[in-house]
């Protein structure tokens, strides 16, 4: 195969992506991304976390309201140990710095579009369940020093100052939900035009809503967040989509079904290891083990890649082990590999079959 | 007057800064602006969403790039 040949198979990648997901799928998504960081008080959540009093509480806000956080694996960073520092358990401080990347409802709606529900629901269960075990394996881990610091920090929860949200950014976020499902539940099958109407209804509704509840500021401010988000996110999208293009022209499937096909347990923790050490932003990793799946990716190790990939990346262990402590982030990141290796393994024997 | 902005490098983080200094010489206001990126000294301030702003001690901006306008607005008042 000439190098030609190779660049000409990224290109016709992208321009699939390009046409079948940009305008129904990102569209929509990028849009909710804005609404999610504009309407919804990330600080209001994290507060919420950290003012809870007992273990189980605060194990279940934290994984619980993580879903509300839509972030990469970078920007929660700061956000965790913000919790962390500010006298919150290292359990739900790193329960957040898992699940906020790894099972946003931005990423699951759109893995959702992309995947299907049965991959999302797994999704979210594995996530769940992984939350809890890396809290409970940090919990313990680091025990006595929880203890002594618990001493130390005279912890004076402050409760949140603003509220959550307000009703009608509730409905404008379901609205936006609706319209990113909609056209590829409802035309699951069908020619691209009939996606396209629903996507427009779909819009239509979003846009006449937001211009009757919502200030002119407010949609200001949304948009100006919607547009962050393109601005960082389309990039690498694209440019994992072109990647992903030209490994597929690379790698015979042959390969692909060797090494990370089926429900092996090898399959699972290459997959995981790959989630595990490069860096996916938002949504990017759908796209990615979609394209990995048509190749001959097993559904077990796909599972294993969508956890991972956005919840850990290279630079990401470097910026938890300088935040958090090395110690910490050589149990935090081993934890999750093995678990993420395990939870890929299984449910491809047995849910994902 | 002192300026801190606190964020860890991302790209939010960056632009808030350009947009302090922007509005800064607009302003034409003689501040001292100063980038802090350990996430414990965000803690101090009670800060948990970044990018911030923080206006001699006090923290004016959290969890979203202000605009120049914004800061102009704000720096003045």
């Amino acid at each position: 195969m000439t190098w030609w040949q190779i660049l000409l198979s990224g290109f016709e990648a992208l321009r699939e992506y390009i046409a079948l997901h940009v305008l129904t799928c990102l569209v929509p998504a990028f849009l909710l991304a804005g609404a999610m960081v504009t309407f919804i008080s990330r600080e209001a959540i994290v507060r919420y976390m950290g003012a809870a009093t007992s273990k189980l509480r605060a194990f279940a806000l934290a994984a619980g309201g993580s879903f509300f956080v839509a972030a990469c694996s970078c920007t929660v960073i700061p956000v965790a140990s913000g919790l962390y520092f500010g006298g919150a358990g290292v359990g739900p401080a790193f329960i957040l710095l898992w699940v906020a990347p790894a099972a946003n409802i931005l990423a699951l709606v759109y893995t959702g579009a992309i995947l299907g529900s049965k991959m999302v629901f797994t999704r979210v269960v594995a996530a769940l369940l992984m939350a809890f075990l890396v809290g409970g394996v940090m919990a313990l881990v680091f025990r006595k020093e929880e203890r002594a610091r618990a001493k130390a920090v005279a912890t004076n929860p402050v409760l949140p100052r603003e509220r959550l949200m307000a009703k009608s950014d509730m409905f404008l976020l379901l609205l936006l939900v609706v319209a990113l499902l909609a056209p590829n539940y409802i035309v699951q099958r069908g020619p691209y035009w009939q996606k396209v109407i629903v996507w427009a209804i779909g819009m239509a509704l979003v846009f006449g809503y937001a211009f009757w509840a919502k200030t002119k500021e407010e949609i200001r401010r949304w948009m100006r967040e919607t547009w962050w988000f393109v601005r960082l996110i389309f990039p690498l999208l694209l440019g994992g989509v072109f990647v992903v293009g030209i490994i597929g022209a690379l790698l015979p499937e042959a390969w692909v079904t060797e090494w990370l096909g089926g429900s092996s347990l090898r399959s699972s923790f290459l997959a995981t290891l790959i989630g595990a050490v490069s860096y996916f932003a938002t949504m990017t990793e759908a796209p990615f083990v979609h394209r990995l799946m048509v190749l001959g990716m097993g559904a077990g190790p796909a599972l294993a890649l969508l956890l991972t990939g956005p919840g850990l990346s290279l630079p990401n262990w470097l910026a938890i082990a300088r935040v958090f402590g090395v110690k910490k982030a050589l149990v935090y990141v081993p934890t999750l590999i093995v678990l993420g290796t395990l939870i890929g393994w299984i449910a491809g024997l047995t849910v994902l079959r | 007057m002192r300026i801190e902005i606190l964020g860890m490098g991302c790209p939010k983080c960056q632009a808030t800064e350009q947009n302090v200094r922007k509005a800064v010489a607009e302003l034409g206001i003689d501040a001292e602006i100063r980038h802090v990126y350990d996430p414990k000294e965000f803690a101090k301030y009670g800060v948990l969403v970044t990018p911030a702003v923080v206006v001699d001690g006090q923290v004016k901006v959290s969890g979203h790039v202000p605009t120049v306008e914004e800061l102009k607005r704000l720096l003045r008042g």
